[in-house]
């Protein structure tokens, strides 16, 4: 390219100064400078501003006179084609890869909504529960809440710095579970001493957290899963770019090949033929890719991306049947709206876990069964009149019991919900690793496309010197 | 190369790039997460609630001729023995236990023991006695636990047999349930906080003296409808005395009213908890709330509450549960009888 003679039809080529100045004079001209030269074709006067751009507008179009400069418009128009060309190939690999990124990004983040949202139900569920048994809470239920309540603040802490845009939510959902935290230990310390305020203190705190962190958290959950939905649109449209601006730079490229082809007696101008080639490939190969990661998304998005949020509804559902049915038991006769909450969710739990048949591979049923039997006892002794009864079949040990029962469902769901987000983390990350060395080769063939194409016309004009 | 063409490259390419990468500056900024939208919890809250209705206007809450019950059964079934046939003590019996409605968190007269989980107090004691009157057994009773404003609604759906609940006798009340002889004889008091004063610096010594402050009963009692009479007073709303005592210790309420029983029970839980010495401005005679349609079993009762009074039974159940609080037993109040219908 370097060897490719200027096409200089003038007798002087402008400063570099002249074009900067053509450019720029719309902004940096505002009154007319004092007269120039105002001859065309005249040597750029040194002084007069509006005398440079006269004779740089004067030789541009002395440049763009006669078939070699039809010539060189015919190699800017290409060349900038193609130049867009490559850089929207870059775009679309770049937009593809960063939208699945921060797909990738977004689900961890719901990911993590849910865990708090798990570990915020579970800790009720321990607190309603041990609050069957009285004053004298079981140590390791007493354990699982620290635990809950330690984990769902540190997950909180943590997602705020994930995501700012759930800042503010979070911080609201910080200050409920500070609020229920402490009226649980307010329900201790008077429940420690036998003092009837104590499951006055847990049922509020109960109730509190139904009213004011459950609806946040579902916010928080509906907020990150329709930005997954966003992201993955987004990466599943990025082909467009690169087939639109292939289509452009194709389309310019031909028209160049035939107007070449009628004005020269050559069939077919070589380098650009092969600008041409080039980009065909490019965005062909392109395209192919590209929808192969949506083919991909799509199956990420309707599998294990799915079976990971089913999943953890399941989960949360589940919990909340747990604390529902001791809410049920505290109550003692009166807790029918709690048994009609259990029944809404246990309905739940049953819909995710038959949504969840055949999404992912290897998924074994979850066992909530075993605990909805159990919890049909317990509700049948207490409404015939042995409270007690229900009371040992709930918190007992007994394999039939509704905690041992639903300690399987517990470890089974958990198991299964840290693999699949484990899986869609890892088929997000396969998906795309290509995409950012792809996103420098289209970049690159833009380029490669663009010195062909200039190339081709150069020869051309060459034969005009 | 020439000058000229590269410069022009050199602007496309950089008004190429800032459309192509301006394009995609928004990805990755989203809108705020939006704040909780509040909800009709599907759980029951016991928030405060700010008394919903206007303040009754009538003095039928006052009570004093609506004590009449109906006479004891002329002769009482044996504890145990078969019951007459078709009455109400029959199908108790034959289903094998009474269903009563109590509160467990009326500390000395119907509360859960959290150590031994039993409900106990001196209503319940009233509720064994019946029991041992049908079963000969008196432990034969299946206690459900109710709020103030589900005690007409759960005698009246039928879900429970009895209630007895620290429920006054009224005749408002007496139109929708039937109820036993009194069985005890309360009244109406204000609980403060010690060393509470009014806005100008006084000690409290009566109700009329919280003017301006927010005072809490339990939603549908005879001490909220009290309550609502006194219009410079904030009435405020629970589900139960218990959830008045948490409103009142986190602030949200200044004071709270009810009979003094619940209050004695109240302040035991809480030593910054002072109940105004005052004599109580009502009287609350309490009896054992019955089905209008039980009348049969409305006799019974009272036939049991009058054996209770005669061999002491009712004496030692008040002095094992209200003395302490109350001073030793006073005489149990006297059974008026002679309602016909």
């Amino acid at each position: 390219m370097t060897t490719t003679p200027p096409p200089a039809a003038t007798a002087a080529a402008p400063s570099p100064s002249a074009v900067q100045t053509r450019t720029l004079q719309p902004v940096g001209a505002p009154a007319p400078a004092p007269a120039g030269s105002p001859a065309p074709g005249a040597q750029p006067a040194p002084s007069g501003l509006r005398g440079r751009l006269e004779s740089v507008t004067a030789s541009v179009r002395a440049a763009m006179a006669g078939t070699p400069g039809r010539l060189r418009a015919v190699a800017i128009v290409s060349v900038a084609a193609t130049l867009l060309f490559g850089l929207a190939a870059g775009q679309a690999f770049r937009s593809a890869d960063g939208a699945l990124e921060r797909a990738a990004a977004n689900a961890d983040q719901l990911v993590r909504i849910q865990a708090i949202q798990t570990n915020v139900v579970q800790a009720d569920a321990d607190a309603t529960n041990a609050f069957l048994v009285g004053g004298l809470e079981p140590a390791d239920q007493r354990t699982d809440y620290t635990e809950a309540i330690a984990t769902a603040s540190g997950l909180i802490a943590q997602a705020a710095q994930h995501q700012p845009a759930d800042g503010a939510a979070l911080s609201a959902l910080n200050q409920s579970l500070v609020t229920y935290t402490s009226q649980v230990e307010q329900a201790r310390a008077n429940n420690r001493q036998a003092l009837p305020i104590g499951s006055q203190y847990l049922r509020s705190a109960s109730a509190d957290l139904r009213a004011d962190a459950l609806p946040l958290l579902a916010n928080l959950g509906a907020a990150n899963d329709a930005r997954v939905t966003e992201e993955f649109d987004r990466a599943a449209r990025a082909s467009w770019w690169l087939v639109v601006a292939g289509l452009l730079a194709l389309g310019v490229l031909v028209l160049s090949l035939v107007w070449l082809a009628r004005r020269t007696r050559r069939y077919v101008n070589v380098p650009l033929a092969v600008a041409a080639l080039v980009v065909l490939v490019t965005t062909v190969v392109g395209t192919v890719g590209l929808l192969a990661v949506k083919g991909n998304v799509d199956t990420t998005r309707d599998g294990v991306y799915a079976a990971t949020l089913a999943t953890a509804q399941a989960r949360i559902a589940g919990f909340d049947a747990k604390s529902n049915e001791s809410l049920t038991l505290i109550a003692r006769g009166s807790g029918a709206s709690f048994e009609k909450a259990w029944q809404a969710s246990s309905d739940a739990v049953r819909a995710q876990i038959s949504g969840l048949q055949g999404t992912a591979p290897g998924l074994t049923p979850l066992p909530w069964e075993g605990y909805a039997t159990a919890h049909e006892n317990i509700r049948t002794l207490d409404d015939g009149g042995d409270w007690e009864g229900a009371v040992a079949l709930a918190t007992g040990q007994d394999p039939k019991s509704g905690n041992v029962t639903f300690a399987a469902f517990d470890t089974s769901s958990g198991d299964q919900l840290s693999a699949l987000s484990g899986q869609t983390a890892q088929q997000l990350d396969d998906t795309g690793g290509w995409l950012a060395f792809a996103g420098v080769l289209g970049v690159l063939a833009g380029v490669i496309a663009a010195l062909c194409a200039w190339w081709g016309v150069s020869l051309r004009l060459e034969e005009y010197r | 190369m020439s000058q000229r063409p590269r410069r022009l490259l050199a602007i496309l390419v950089v008004v190429g790039a800032s459309l192509g990468f301006g394009a995609c500056t928004t990805a990755g900024a989203y809108d705020p997460t939006p704040l909780f939208t509040p909800s009709a919890a599907a759980s029951p809250s016991p928030r405060a609630t700010t008394a919903p209705s206007p303040a009754p206007s009538g003095t039928d809450v006052a009570t004093t001729n609506c004590l009449k019950s109906y006479a004891p059964l002329a002769t009482m079934p044996a504890p145990g023995g078969p019951m007459p046939a078709r009455s109400t003590m029959e199908t108790i019996k034959k289903r094998g236990r009474l269903i009563a409605g109590v509160s467990a968190d009326t500390l000395l007269l119907g509360a859960r023991n959290p150590v031994s989980g039993q409900i106990e107090g001196f209503d319940i004691d009233m509720l064994r006695g019946v029991s041992q009157a049908i079963f000969g057994d008196p432990d034969k009773v299946e206690l459900k636990v109710i709020t103030a404003a589900q005690r007409l609604p759960s005698l009246e759906d039928g879900s429970v047999d009895i209630v007895a609940r620290n429920m006054t006798i009224t005749c408002a009340r007496w139109k929708e349930i039937a109820f036993s002889s009194e069985y005890y004889r309360s009244g109406q008091k204000v609980l403060v906080r010690l060393g509470e004063t009014t806005d100008s610096g006084a000690p409290i010594k009566d109700i009329e003296d919280l003017a301006g402050k927010k005072v809490c009963a339990p939603n549908g009692s005879t001490s909220m409808e009290k309550l609502r009479t006194f219009t410079d007073i904030q009435a405020v709303g629970a589900d139960t005395h218990t959830g008045c005592l948490v409103l009142f210790q986190q602030g949200a309420v200044d004071a709270i009213t009810g009979d003094d029983t619940v209050l004695a029970g109240l302040a035991a839980q809480d030593p910054y908890a002072d109940v105004v010495k005052a004599p109580a401005f009502t009287a609350e005679p309490y009896g054992l709330g019955v089905n209008q349609k039980n009348v049969d079993f409305v006799q019974f009762v009272n036939g049991v509450l009058d054996d209770m009074r005669a061999d002491g039974r009712w004496t030692k159940s008040y002095n094992t549960w209200l003395a302490d609080s109350l001073g030793k037993a006073p005489a149990p109040p006297t059974p008026v009888y002679g309602r016909t219908s």
